[in-house]
């Protein structure tokens, strides 16, 4: 019988709230306001109050897929990152760091934009990094 | 503090309770956690703040989880009525619940205008007198009566339908819950349909609120919503002479409302 | 934002335009609805009357791209009446005489005849802003969602500075970002022409300074734009493409042409929690973690340093972004991806970003910190230009206004404006999935006034297909008097009738590159009026 809450932001708009993902023996099984939060103070609207709910939707992504024949199959970690390197390597030889581009996410973290933006700049040599959210 | 650890690391390590539900300090901030037998060092890190989260209302997910289970929880006197209720609607088996008692402070009681500040029994600060305080009441009801609702609907106005004060409620229990049937409230739209969302809510709470104020707490769009589901629990003890989360053993009047086992109570029959 | 969300509850008056607050950022309305019962005065302009409209003190609908136009006129009246802060102009900025010559011919009558606001409330409004001791200005994608987006924004910078109403606690110009970590993406260089922190990738000094960090010769052309990789796909000059976490198919405008351009280029990896339509048309899949199962930071819109713990183990094979990134990197031969954990990335990021330079795990753990925060003993900014502006004097620039890209006609004789619900999230990828969000709206409608509707022999309910020179979509009615006539709402969370199948992505705002997503010409047929 384990049951803790894990302090963390909601993922869904720029706000920032501060969530507590309640983990009742290893599974997310609810969210709370945190209540001493600077912006949201043991406030949330509805998507917050439901943050969880996605964690184990269905169609969750849980392997690494790779196309062969025109259709995408499992692949293991291995195979997959050694093709994704592969190929944007053989893509920036014969065609030039600029025949590469990336598409970073406002989903994902601080540390994770800077590391996409690194493999663009720094091992590809091309500026070709933006994001989505002008929407 | 050493009294309640004591008290708590007691409990734990005799089996008399598999877990206790309390307070931890995370970083600086206090949140939820069930202590254990297995980590009964992290009893050090156990606080008492002055703010709340809803341990009845997590203690229920425990439960559910760990039904034979016998479970302590740290409870204020709202809690430990909350524990009342849960009992009388079955949702816990007294038995299986070791309220661990703190008592609340003079400010915190006046911030609540709580008539009990205390629960049944105290593990944890001085006892405080109650305060009767109705003077937010006593603001609304001194308008007049189409003042009053213009300015109740004013206030449910704002709502933007978050659900927190269903969320947090240790009384919203229920498994299918009428806020969400479209047949009543039509889904989709923030503000929700006003003021039939919180009428509804506020007819529930009749006969089981037990003035929390949690709901009031959460709610981005400030609506006074303690006031008015003390208000309801005035009309209640007016009424019916009920009270909720004093005894275990006495019925809600209303208990018909939700429940198939309907049964006059006597206090009806008597005026 | 210049200011922090929690001064927003202390101003006297909150100017809001282009955001439904109350939807898109529900805690930030949380504020404001403190505020205005605290006493100030809440003024809407936004072509809908929104949660937020109803319950400000003051609503006035805009004709759809007409912000520059009420601006200036704003900017005119204050003028004219003396109500502008002399003394702010002087001292803290420059380009005044500019802008006072630029909004002379915006006069109330011409205003009211471009932005339908009528004269009387432009000029309550102009008080009202001009003279409150803290007026603050929140603006959303309503403003920059149009290729005068720049305008929009210099404008409400133009106005602030006009009124002294920005460098104090609860003023400022506050713009509020869309998704939960756009701020902090565009922090960390998720844009073509800088480097991490606002440097530029065309000035040689910090080229050289990020060649010696990252150990290699950096590229000193600015990238391009989404916009312009998809079309550089189109013409052949873009092969490869790495999508991190977004979902372009739904998201960008045209998105039939996007579509295309996703199955031409010759290797697409996608990484993300779940197969979207996106990652369907990928030649690799990379299956990344939720916010549940990874630790980092984001950047909170108000420039607010935020940790994500892990909560749980990743599902699956899947691993944490941030992981999957250093093997990438590892596998193609670079050393500089050998990180234990996202605390030594934020080390990193930190040492090279001035503006993040001061802020470190530990701190912000204990902290509440707003970049800048320059150094170990900077507290940080909760609010900006305290004592001048970043490049010294604040910079008035005179702006004319400009029409739409995209006027109705014969042929589309409706204007279109797209924008989000309070119960789904971007693309719906996540929300989607969601059951509580689900329940309560999961289908896309179409907003339409009442005379459109009856003209158009539908009601609350019936179905409609509305089509722009780009695409067409099925959508049901929903009849309200809350948006003008002539004008037409829908929302962009629903990919099977994705709003941006018919949003206007040739037009693109020249300095930000954003598409005009918020206006195009639209038609409606009827397919089936009846009530549902
Ligand atoms: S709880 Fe709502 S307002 Fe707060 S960050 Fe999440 S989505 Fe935004
Ligand atoms: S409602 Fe009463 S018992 Fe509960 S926290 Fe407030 S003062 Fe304490
Ligand atoms: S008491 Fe009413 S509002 Fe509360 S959960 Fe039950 S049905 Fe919903
Ligand atoms: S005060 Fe609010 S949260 Fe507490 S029991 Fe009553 S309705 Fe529920
Ligand atoms: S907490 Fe407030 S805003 Fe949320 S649903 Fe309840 S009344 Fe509405």
């Amino acid at each position: 019988m384990e049951y803790q809450t894990v302090r963390t932001t909601c993922t869904y708009c720029g706000t920032g709230c501060g969530v507590l993902l309640e983990v009742l023996d290893g599974e997310v099984v609810g969210t709370l306001p945190q209540k001493d939060h600077p912006i949201n103070e043991g406030k949330l609207c509805i998507k917050g109050w439901s943050a969880h709910e996605f964690i184990y939707a269905d169609g969750r992504l849980t392997k690494p897929l790779i196309r062969k024949d025109g259709k995408l199959v499992e692949a293991s970690w291995e195979e997959a990152v050694g093709l994704v390197a592969k190929k944007l390597l053989e893509l920036k030889e014969k065609h030039g760091p600029d025949s590469l581009g990336c598409f970073s996410s406002a989903k994902c973290t601080n540390e994770e934009n800077y590391l996409l933006q690194k493999i663009f700049r720094a091992v590809i040599g091309t500026n070709n990094v933006d994001h989505c959210a002008r929407l | 503090m050493d009294k309640l650890k004591n008290h708590v690391k007691e409990l734990l390590e005799s089996g008399e309770i598999a877990g206790f539900l309390g307070l931890i300090d995370d970083g600086g901030h206090p949140v939820p956690y069930l202590f254990t037998k297995e980590h009964l060092d992290r009893l050090d890190a156990m606080v008492v703040p002055d703010f709340r989260y809803p341990m009845t209302d997590i203690l229920l997910r425990i439960v559910r989880k760990y039904p034979e289970e016998t479970i302590g929880v740290m409870v204020r006197g709202c809690d430990d009525r909350a524990l009342v209720e849960l009992a009388k609607n079955q949702r816990i088996f007294p038995e299986l619940v070791r309220p661990v008692g703190i008592a609340c402070t003079k400010e915190m009681a006046e911030a609540c205008r709580c008539s009990q500040p205390y629960p049944r029994e105290i593990h944890y600060g001085e006892k405080v007198e109650g305060v009767n305080d109705r003077s937010d009441l006593a603001a609304v009801e001194s308008k007049p009566l189409d003042e009053r609702l213009d300015y109740w609907m004013g206030q449910f106005s704002k709502c933007i339908k978050c659900y927190g004060c269903r969320n947090i409620c240790s009384m919203c229990f229920c498994d299918q819950c009428t806020l969400e049937d479209e047949t009543l409230i039509m889904t989709g739209q923030s503000p929700p349909e006003i003021p039939i969302f919180h009428l509804i809510r506020a007819f529930h709470m009749a006969g089981r609120c037990i003035d929390c104020g949690l709901c009031e707490e959460a709610c981005p769009a400030h609506i006074p919503l303690r006031s008015l589901y003390r208000k309801v629990r005035e009309d209640m003890a007016d009424y019916f002479g009920y009270v909720t989360g004093m005894d275990e053993s006495e019925k809600d009047p209303l208990e018909f409302l939700g429940s198939e086992g309907y049964e006059v109570p006597s206090k009806i029959d008597e005026t | 934002m210049t200011n922090s969300v929690p001064e927003l509850e202390d101003a006297d008056c909150i100017l809001i335009t282009g955001s439904n607050t109350t939807s898109s950022h529900p805690l930030i309305a949380s504020r404001i609805m403190k505020a205005k019962e605290k006493g100030a005065k809440v003024i809407v302009i936004d072509p809908r009357r929104t949660h937020i409209a109803s319950l400000a003190d003051i609503h006035v609908k805009q004709n759809l791209g007409s912000d520059v136009a009420w601006i200036n006129g704003l900017m005119h009246i204050i003028l004219k009446e003396g109500w502008q802060n002399q003394s702010f102009i002087d001292e803290r900025t420059e380009g005044f005489e500019e802008v006072k010559k630029a909004v002379e011919g915006y006069t109330p009558e011409k205003v009211e005849e471009i932005t339908g606001i009528p004269k009387e409330t432009l000029r309550e409004i102009a008080e009202i802003y001009a003279k409150s001791g803290a007026s603050s200005i929140v603006y959303c994608m309503g403003i920059t969602q149009h290729i005068t987006g720049t305008d929009n924004v210099k404008s409400l910078a133009n106005l602030a500075m006009l009124t002294g109403q920005i460098g104090r606690p609860s003023t400022g110009v506050n713009p509020l970002r869309g998704q939960n970590n756009v701020q902090g993406s565009t922090d960390m260089a998720a844009i073509p022409n800088k480097y991490p922190g606002y440097q530029d990738v065309t000035n040689e000094e910090i080229r050289k300074k990020f060649e010696k960090a990252w150990g290699g010769p950096l590229s000193p052309n600015v990238g391009l734009t989404v916009v312009e990789m998809i079309n550089a796909i189109e013409e052949g000059k873009l092969k490869g493409l790495y999508i991190l976490g977004e979902n372009p198919l739904v998201s960008d405008p045209d998105s039939t042409h996007v579509e295309k351009a996703l199955e031409d280029v010759e290797f697409l990896v996608v990484q993300d929690i779940f197969l979207t339509e996106t990652a369907k048309k990928a030649d690799v899949v990379l299956p990344g973690a939720s916010f549940a199962e990874k630790d980092g930071t984001y950047t909170g819109t108000d420039r607010r340093f935020q940790k994500i713990r892990k909560a749980i183990e990743p599902l699956g094979e899947a691993k944490p972004d941030w992981e999957i990134l250093c093997m990438v990197g590892k596998a193609m031969g670079s050393k500089g991806f050998d990180f234990p954990s996202p605390k030594e990335v934020f080390d990193e990021l930190a040492e090279l970003t001035p503006i993040y330079h001061g802020a470190d795990y530990d701190r912000i753990e204990k902290e509440v910190i707003h970049w800048p925060c320059k150094d170990k003993d900077d507290p940080g900014s909760p609010y900006l230009h305290k004592d001048g502006f970043a490049r010294g004097k604040g910079l008035f620039t005179p702006i004319e206004f400009k029409p739409p890209a995209e006027l109705p006609d014969e042929e589309y004789p409706f204007q279109l404006t797209t924008g989000r619900l309070p119960f789904h999230y971007h693309t719906g990828t996540m929300t989607r999935v969601s059951p509580s969000l689900t329940h309560e709206v999961n289908e896309a409608y179409i907003e339409l006034h009442p005379e459109d509707a009856k003209a158009l022999d539908v009601k609350s309910g019936g179905r409609v297909r509305v089509s722009s020179r780009r695409g067409s979509i099925e959508v049901r009615v929903l009849v309200t008097t809350g948006i003008n006539k002539g004008v037409a709402f829908i929302p962009f969370h629903f990919a099977e009738a994705a709003a941006n199948r018919l949003t206007n992505a040739a037009a693109l705002d020249p300095i930000a590159k954003i598409p005009e997503y918020k206006v195009c010409a639209i038609k409606i047929e009827k397919i089936d009026g009846r009530e549902a």
